[in-house]
């Protein structure tokens, strides 16, 4: 099983199988690992089973749509607090807050 | 040794400040935001005075497409879609009015997960809907015991097969039975591609609690997987190679 690489035996491939799949590696044992992995048939199915499963949880847990309603809604609170920014300011000193208000507020303050 | 040489703890200090992390947390949110943004804007990086019709242009041209992700998020911390929706009102609101402070340039991902997070985190759960189930880094046991027959050593290529025809209800409910902790983390690494030190950001733990709580969900999920997949009837029993049974 053990494929006499020196600088990384198979014991270390599985133990940072997961490191290399996340791309968690610097460069140079990155090099390292690829290329026992490329020598090393057991090695290289075992990274394999890793990066399927990554993959598959990709796909089937993600991709999700946030409601169209949601987005609108942020579209509207965002819009009213630009009308509401542009005439309200809150100023935080050691005195205290102050709030100077340059315009009528046409909405509620929070 | 197995363990990466990254560093994460200088990595906090130069992202944006983020409305609510613990250090100032507080009802008062948008006005220290707005302190903090006083500040960044007087340590003197050109940062030229922004209209707030400019800022809203902004935030919709760079956060708005982020929506559908963090929604994502947000259904599986929350696991049911009214929390969600409420979770990431609440995310995109507090991001706006912290928006001034934001660093163009830093990682505007991330550090809407992070707001998304301690959202969650700070009071959300407080109240949901739907009660937690378990202890957080504590596994049940029988979980535990569940994961370590299926160390991935156990499952084979041939297997894989059997996992791809899961539906994806199938999958995501076994995400959701992990312990949050394990959760978030399979789910920021493996379904939101992030690197472990923006997922040590996002969740305020350091790189090393990231790295074995990844590996914890991965065990445990896989062997949810695999009992899913024999239950209905994808896979053969295990250590079964001849149906004599």
């Amino acid at each position: 099983m053990s494929c006499g690489d020196p600088d990384a035996t198979c014991e270390d491939v599985l133990a940072e199988v997961w490191l290399f799949l996340d791309n968690e590696c610097d460069s140079a044992r990155r090099e390292t690992l690829r290329r026992h992995l490329d020598e090393c048939g057991s090695c290289l199915e075992r990274y394999g089973i890793e990066e399927h499963l990554k993959e598959l949880l990709h796909r089937k847990c993600g991709g999700e749509h946030a409601p169209e309603d949601l987005r609108e809604r942020l579209r509207n609170s965002i819009r009213d607090s630009v009308l509401r920014q542009a005439e309200v300011t809150v100023e935080r000193g050691p005195e205290g807050t102050s709030v100077e208000v340059q315009e009528k507020p046409t909405s509620p303050a929070e | 040794m197995g363990t990466p040489s990254v560093v994460t703890s200088s990595w906090r200090r130069e992202g944006s400040p983020v409305p609510g992390t613990s250090g100032q947390l507080s009802a008062a949110d948008d006005e220290r935001s707005q302190d903090t943004t006083r500040e960044a804007a007087s340590t003197g990086e050109e940062q030229v005075e922004e209209t707030p019709e400019e800022r809203a242009a902004r935030f919709e041209r760079d956060a708005m497409p982020l929506l559908d992700q963090l929604y994502g998020a947000a259904l599986r911390m929350t696991r049911n879609a009214a929390d969600a929706e409420d979770l990431v009102q609440e995310t995109y609101l507090k991001a706006y009015s912290a928006f001034k402070s934001f660093k163009q340039g830093t990682n505007l991902k991330a550090w809407l997960y992070r707001i998304l997070t301690n959202t969650y985190i700070n009071g959300y759960r407080k109240r949901q809907r739907q009660p937690q189930q378990q202890p957080t880094d504590e596994i049940a046991d029988w979980q535990l015991a569940q994961a370590e027959n299926h160390t991935s050593t156990g499952l084979r290529s041939a297997e894989l097969e059997a996992l791809d025809r899961l539906p994806d209800s199938d999958v995501k409910n076994a995400l959701q039975q992990l312990g949050e902790e394990f959760r978030m983390v399979v789910y920021l690494a493996d379904v939101e591609g992030f690197a472990y030190k923006e997922i040590a950001e996002i969740m305020a733990t350091p790189i090393g609690t990231v790295m074995s709580r990844l590996h914890r969900g991965r065990r445990q999920l896989r062997g949810m997987l695999t009992d899913v997949a024999r239950d209905r009837g994808f896979l053969r029993e295990k250590n079964q190679e001849v149906s004599t049974s």
